[in-house]
């Protein structure tokens, strides 16, 4: 399913929580939502959810505007987890399987092998209460796609797991890629968003600022620096041609390199003069991107999220 | 199955499930029982313990002795035990003062120490004037001062007889001036026992109340549990805010619709019960509570005032965060829902028909409770078929009137509550929930 917004804009008693904001989530693909706290991602979740709606502007699932039929193609995991404690494990999914309309036929078949893919199936009739905090929240995320969604909205689904489980859950993620679900996902932390997404948009102050595919945003801002390691005095390297700026770590330099400077010709004069052990053409991260953007507005990522968000 | 169904089932079952309710089902009609009958069965055997009196007589008309004889005769409800035992009876000489003074000190001091419950001072010319009779106790125990009065003024009036100048057998004027019994019936003939339908009324009242203020709470608990665990937002991508509003609401109500069931069907089963038996239920009783106007009424009010009240419930669960902060909000609405008619129960009781009384009565709010009482004391009095009488007619437009009520609060409800749920953080303020129910 195809997801669109178009020129979305959303006001909480005056207060502008989703400003003029347009995307684009083509069908088969991991989009990563990113920005600080506060900056629009869970209002932009619900009226997505049509849990509210916005003040101006369409939500298209494949063309067509969004309305309550749409929800059982969805499934949706918000930040704040939570589950019925007293409810076993089997129970609950089953619930919400139901009232997502999947047919219990389906959903009988399908929880025993979810369980025991994540690592849960001995819990299978314990209560929810018993499990721990990782285990609760692999078990949210199953709730989330045992209904074979369309879309499948995830709000930070990696905060508070293991790198084991991190990975089980990334697994599961390509392959429902594969299977041809769009899969949004919404996060702050970057590294998650740049290993695992095709394509990132990010939010600040409701509006979009950044949007694209990973390759794109990072050639876009592109810093053109490298990384030497290296043997012997390297003090002659601050005063290359093209060298604009150096930084000295423990056993290695970065060089930022002026707009036109070619990293070969700085390699070229490294191995003259010096043993290199490596030499590296630096792509900045998303994380670096994500500073400098925001670093427009820096007491944004200091806002809580909450309240206002409806 | 609609997504509505679903909802009602589940917090159906998780209510009915829990042995809180099992426990609650089986507890509540003893405690009901409890309520109309002990109280009628201690006043009615009374007090269990010997109670223990003296009297100083200064009189001179063996009006000290008489008492002493006449209080001889009551006994223990069941044996022969004596109710009362005389501590002390002395007797002075009119004019010996400073002796009877000091008799009562020593008895008073008795009563102090706890050795001597009442004491009765005679003093002189005590035949002539009650204003020199005294009785001096720390008891409040109006069954035997209740015994005392009557006993002194039989035994008084007769010495008044004898010392007066009329010339009549005393035992004659004594037999013909008793008090007069005046025994009752209503116009179907059958014997009035008021306390009964009062203490039928204030059960019911409570039973209403009861049903209303548990189950309300365990709804709001499950609104609040479900924001606070954050499981209204999975809820809310599934269904509608207001198809889990409406789902809790009922499957709520329904779970306490089945209690109320067992009871009415084990009710029904003691009447038949003992009706093919000779185990005699008191007919004054069984009259008042099955009376099928009392029945249909109590069934209609009890529904139709849980779904009002609910409604209520649930809007404070959904602007909460926890228990703790919903108490400050409950805590009003409860006494100005319920304070009202638990206040002037017994007036309703008293004169169901009071102009005041009929007129709250219609008042949505209080309608569950008061016209409930209304048909409970009226009904059993009515000729003819109870459920068509005019107090019916009254009872079927409060309904209508709380109809009314539970759509607009429904209203209400359903646009805070959609708001509400997803709302985190700082409770709303009263403007904010106002602007919440303008929202489009």
């Amino acid at each position: 399913m195809q997801l669109e917004l178009e020129n979305i804009t959303k006001q909480y008693d005056g207060k502008i929580a989703v400003q003029d904001l347009s995307l684009s989530v083509p069908k088969g693909v991991i989009y990563g939502m990113i920005g600080p706290n506060g900056a629009g991602k869970t209002t932009t979740i619900r009226m997505i959810m049509n849990i509210t709606a916005p003040d101006s502007g369409r939500i298209l699932l494949d063309g067509r505007e969004v309305d309550g039929s749409f929800r059982d193609r969805i499934g949706y995991l918000p930040e704040e987890r939570g589950l019925y404690k007293k409810m076993t494990l089997r129970e609950v999914m089953k619930y919400l399987a139901d009232l997502k309309g999947y047919p219990s036929r389906k959903s009988n078949q399908a929880i025993g092998p979810w369980l025991e893919r994540m690592g849960l199936k001995e819990y299978e009739f314990k209560k929810v209460e018993e499990l721990s905090k990782g285990m609760a929240q692999k078990l949210q995320f199953i709730t989330t796609i045992l209904h074979e969604p369309d879309i499948i909205i995830l709000d930070e689904i990696f905060s508070g797991l293991d790198p084991l489980n991190i990975e089980l859950v990334k697994d599961v993620l390509l392959d429902l890629k594969r299977q041809g679900k769009t899969i949004l996902f919404s996060t702050h932390v970057m590294e998650q968003a740049e290993k695992l997404c095709d394509h990132v948009c990010m939010i600040s102050r409701g509006r979009k600022v950044l949007d694209g595919t990973i390759g794109h945003i990072k050639a876009k801002f592109g810093r053109n620096s490298v990384q030497i390691a290296f043997e012997g005095d390297g003090q002659f390297l601050r005063s290359l041609p093209g060298a604009h700026e150096m930084t000295e770590f423990n056993n290695y330099v970065e060089i930022r390199l002026a707009p036109d400077a070619v990293p070969n010709s700085i390699l070229k004069a490294a191995v003259e003069r010096l043993t290199v052990h490596r030499f590296e053409v630096m792509q900045p991260s998303l994380y670096d991107i994500f500073i400098d953007t925001a670093k427009v507005s820096p007491h944004e990522s200091q806002r809580e999220e909450g309240g206002q968000h409806v | 199955m609609s997504k509505f169904l679903i909802i009602l089932q589940r917090e159906y079952a998780q209510l009915v499930k829990k042995k809180s309710f099992l426990i609650m089902t089986l507890l509540t009609p003893i405690m009901m029982v409890g309520f109309m009958f002990v109280p009628a069965f201690i006043a009615h055997r009374g007090v269990v313990e010997t109670e223990v009196y003296a009297i100083v007589d200064r009189d001179g008309h063996n009006v000290g002795s008489g008492v002493a004889e006449a209080m001889t005769s009551y006994t223990r409800e069941g044996d022969t035990t004596p109710s009362y035992r005389l501590e002390a009876l002395r007797q002075f000489e009119a004019h010996d003062s400073v002796g009877s003074e000091g008799a009562v000190d020593t008895l008073v001091q008795l009563i102090r120490d706890g050795n001597l419950d009442y004491l009765i001072v005679l003093r002189p010319d005590a035949h002539v004037s009650d204003s020199n009779l005294l009785l001096i106790t720390n008891s409040d125990n109006f069954r035997t001062i209740d015994r005392f009065e009557s006993t002194l003024s039989q035994i008084l009036a007769k010495r008044r007889l004898e010392v007066s100048q009329i010339n009549l057998p005393v035992d004659s004027v004594m037999a013909l001036t008793k008090r007069s019994e005046l025994p009752r019936q209503d116009t179907k003939g059958e014997t009035v026992r008021s306390e009964i339908k009062f203490m039928v009324g204030i059960v019911l009242l409570m039973l209403i109340y009861m049903l209303i203020i548990i189950n309300g709470q365990a709804l709001m608990q499950s609104v609040i549990d479900e924001k606070s665990d954050r499981i209204v937002e999975v809820l809310v991508s599934s269904v509608t805010p207001f198809q889990l509003m409406a789902g809790k609401i009922i499957g709520t109500g329904l779970a306490a619709f089945t209690q109320v069931g067992i009871w009415i069907l084990g009710g029904a089963g003691i009447l038949m019960f003992s009706a093919s038996s000779d185990l005699k239920l008191d007919s004054a009783i069984t009259r008042t509570v099955f009376n099928p106007a009392t029945v249909v009424s109590f069934v209609c009010f009890l529904v139709l005032g849980y779904f009002l009240y609910s409604t209520f419930f649930a809007l404070i669960g959904s602007i909460v965060n926890s228990p703790k902060e919903a108490q400050p909000i409950l805590l009003p609405v409860i006494l100005l829902l319920f304070a009202p008619p638990l206040m002037i129960g017994f007036a309703v009781l008293e004169s169901p028909n009071a102009g005041w009384i009929r007129v709250m009565s219609f008042i949505p709010t209080y309608t569950p409770l008061l016209m409930m009482m209304r048909v409970t004391v009226i009904a059993p009095t009515v000729e003819g078929n109870p459920l068509l009488s005019p107090i019916m007619g009254e009872a079927v437009i409060g309904m209508i009137g709380i109809i009314i009520a539970i759509l607009v609060s429904v209203w209400i409800t359903a646009r805070v509550f959609r708001i509400g749920i997803l709302m985190y953080g700082k409770r709303p303020t009263l403007p904010e929930i106002l602007r919440w129910v303008g929202h489009k």
